[in-house]
């Protein structure tokens, strides 16, 4: 944390010391009071069966945020950079896995079975590995020439790249919605009068794999050790033998090898894609991973579940119309508290 | 003193360009008394050129079938109101200000959309430009509503009608499916979603309000931000939880009208019918429903099928031999390709008024408004004071065998 939690830490205190800070602490809790009550009624009036129902839906959308958000979280985390291509990543992973289901054998008239779920493994293994080899190319051609030019830079470039993404994608595909073929088996099981579909449990599980598999892989491997003494101090970690550029191109890769399977588990869950489809979604995965506290990726994971329940809870129990405008007034409220984030950020000391 | 000097030639300058131009038209003389520009303006780009296409194409073969009319060379000038393939009220706004510069356009076809007709009927009104629309069905483009905004003698800065429709507005393209639902399909309860477009949720209330008119229930209903969600499960379980025997959707194929469909497969452990207005009606809907495309799925048009009248058969054969695209036949090329005919029959007489002269806009506007009885490939058409259509006709399609089939069509009174 060092410098900066420190600073920030003394600025909030600041802002809520006082009459105004104590007036607005308590206007904070009886607006979430009233809210929560407001949602215990609601909860109340449609039943149980309908909440877990709910909670299904909404654990499976945060999932996939989660995916997102921790691409955007990686690569913030070691150079400090907004990588605005991800988003635009993660819906060419959509497209590129929605051409290799008939490669793979794969379709909607078909029965799902053992052998369909090998060759849809081999549909998100591939668009994984294509994603990362596309993410880290877009950090050698446009971020890694800018490392050490001013910090708007790369932040041009990274809008350049998602234009650029969105362009091809454009082109590839038409400017429609493309469908996205529903291989995954409808049916579902009964749980306490919801019926919980296969597709929400393989969308959740796989999502809690990786993300699983992610922070195993950051905390106990030499590479995700070396990602992390880069990212608290690059010229110590270079002084100490790491290499800098391949530790920062693997970030890279392993974030879009996250982002192709989010794409791919968003084909499948949601059944559509479309060329921006990337601005929208990175726009609340990066949302998730600044909730969550940018550059932790447990923060990421934890603010796109959360972002995922808000949305599905606010469309369950209250007006969609209004969702995305709940998502940001959740947001301000949690970073005018906590301006790092749920768990805090962790980003290179400077 | 140096800057009068100046401005003075600008105005001189100025004064001479103007002359010359005013000259042009006037020239020629003979057999050819100048050139008369029917404008047209749908979005053509994008997502959206299936939409707007058929009734491009179908304004360009009714000019190419009247190229002169009494001395006068008659052209098409098509406009894209489309901005990175959606429709787009300013872009609308910019091609009628470029029209209205233009003095040989006396008439426009259009547009498709209705937000875009709201931003564009201003800027045509001030310069008494008629407008004839094949599609815009918002009831508040020419209707006094108490919920309107912003009502129609706002969008009227003369305080003279120019815009004209040949389409049912929403209060009764809403309304009709509304009845269909309920004596057709036999079904009572009804969840309602729209995009929260003009359009969308236009269509979505006034479903609505019949659906309670006539004693069914409305057991949900939502508006979605639709550009900022693909995820409609919530709403669908809510719906199916309320005991929904049929979804309407408020919405357009370009707002993801059809995605709840496919969404349904897996909630709906029994099939109910999806139903929604002319926009979700084309081709892209059915890509987007997936496996869960079937015949439960309906949509009205507020115009007339042409193809329905075996009057028309030579000239829908005569059209196709000339126009190959896919796009070009559509369920709105021949609501446009009647406008144009509206508009050149209009204009035929306009010429007369002037005696066979350049007519201006404003006898073009007078010469629309007093058609009466006038046949053409998809009704009888005449104009009340509004400038709606006194009798329009909704045709009801449902999905067969993978394309949208007719079902039925009657003429409904306003």
């Amino acid at each position: 944390m060092g410098t900066i939690g420190e600073a920030v830490r003394r600025r909030r205190s600041a802002l809520r010391s006082g009459l105004t800070g104590r007036f607005l602490d308590l206007g904070l809790i009886v607006v979430v009071a009233a809210f929560l009550i407001l949602l215990a009624t609601r909860v109340l009036e449609h039943g149980p069966s309908f909440f877990l129902q709910i909670l299904t839906f909404a654990i499976a959308n945060g999932g996939i945020y989660a995916l997102i958000a921790l691409g955007y979280t990686m690569v913030y985390g070691i150079i400090e950079l907004i990588n605005f291509a991800h988003g635009d990543v993660f819906a060419f992973g959509a497209f590129l896995s929605a051409s290799l289901i008939p490669v793979f054998g794969l379709g909607e008239d078909k029965p799902f079975g053992v052998l369909p779920a090998l060759a849809l493994l081999g549909v998100f293994v591939v668009t994984m590995l294509v994603c990362g080899v596309l993410n880290v190319s877009i950090e050698r051609i446009a971020y890694r020439p800018l490392r050490h030019a001013p910090r708007l830079a790369p932040l041009i470039t990274a809008i350049g790249m998602s234009f650029f993404l969105e362009g091809a994608l454009f082109l590839w595909k038409g400017p429609s919605n493309v469908h996205y073929p529903n291989v995954l088996p409808s049916a579902g099981f009964n749980l306490f009068g919801a019926e919980i579909g296969t597709k929400e449990i393989i969308v959740i599980v796989t999502a809690l794999v990786l993300v699983v598999a992610l922070a195993l892989f950051v905390e106990r491997s030499r590479l995700g050790k070396a990602m992390r003494a880069t990212a608290q101090d690059r010229d110590a970690s270079l002084l100490m033998g790491i290499d800098i550029d391949q530790t920062i191109a693997a970030t890279f890769f392993i974030g879009a090898l996250l982002a192709g399977a989010g794409g791919t588990m968003y084909g499948l869950y949601y059944n559509t894609s479309v060329f921006d489809l990337g601005f929208s979604a990175g726009l609340v995965a990066f949302t998730a991973a600044v909730f969550g506290g940018i550059g932790n990726i447990y923060g990421a994971a934890i603010g796109g579940l959360l972002i995922g329940m808000i949305q599905s809870f606010w469309d369950g129990y209250f007006e969609s119309a209004w969702t995305q405008v709940v998502i940001f007034a959740v947001l301000i409220l949690v970073l005018v508290f906590r301006p790092t984030g749920i768990l805090g950020m962790r980003v290179p000391e400077k | 003193m140096q800057r009068r000097w100046f401005s003075a030639a600008a105005i001189l300058a100025g004064a001479l360009v103007a002359a010359a131009c005013s000259q042009a038209p006037a020239g020629g003389g003979g057999a050819n008394k100048g050139e008369i520009i029917i404008a047209s303006d749908f979005p053509t780009s994008g997502a959206e050129r299936s939409s707007g296409r058929g009734p491009e194409a179908g304004v360009a073969y009714a000019v190419s079938l009247n190229s002169n009319i009494k001395g006068f060379t008659i052209t098409h000038k098509p406009y894209d109101d489309a901005v990175n393939g959606a429709h787009d009220p300013q872009k609308g706004a910019q091609n009628f200000t470029d029209m209205v510069g233009n003095s040989k356009i006396l008439g426009v076809v259009g547009p498709f959309n209705s937000n875009v007709a709201r931003a564009t009927i201003p800027v045509a009104n001030r310069a008494s430009l008629v407008m004839i629309s094949p599609a815009n069905t918002n009831e508040c483009l020419t209707q006094t509503f108490s919920y309107c905004d912003p009502q129609p003698s706002a969008l009227r800065p003369t305080g003279k009608n120019n815009y004209f429709r040949i389409a049912a507005p929403d209060t009764v393209q809403g309304p009709a499916m509304a009845d269909f639902a309920i004596d057709t399909l036999k079904i009572t309860k009804l969840a309602v979603w729209s995009d929260n477009e003009t359009f969308g949720k236009g269509v979505a209330d006034n479903f609505a309000k019949e659906i309670t008119k006539k004693n069914g229930t409305v057991v949900a209903r939502s508006d979605f931000d639709w550009k900022s969600t693909n995820d409609f499960r919530p709403f669908l379980q809510k719906a199916k939880d309320a005991g929904a025997q049929g979804i309407y959707a408020g919405a357009t194929s370009a707002t993801k009208g059809c995605i709840p469909r496919a969404q349904m497969k897996g909630i709906f452990t029994t099939d109910i019918p999806y139903m929604g207005p002319d926009g979700i009606g084309d081709t892209q809907c059915i890509k987007d429903a997936g496996d869960n495309a079937n015949t439960n799925m309906y949509f009205t048009n507020a115009a007339a099928e042409a193809a329905q009248d075996p009057a028309n058969t030579a000239l829908i054969n005569d059209f196709k031999s000339k126009y190959t695209s896919k796009e070009d036949l559509g369920a709105y090329t021949f609501p446009g390709y009647d406008c144009a005919k509206i508009l050149l029959d209009a204009i035929s007489r306009a010429i007369d008024t002037a005696g066979g002269n350049m007519p201006t806009r404003e006898q073009v506007v007078a010469a629309v408004q007093a058609t009466k009885g006038l046949k053409l490939s998809t009704g009888t058409y005449s104009f009340d004071n509004n400038g709606d259509p006194t009798s329009a006709t909704m045709a009801f399609y449902q999905y067969k065998g993978g394309d949208w089939s007719f079902v039925k069509q009657f003429s409904v009174g306003q």
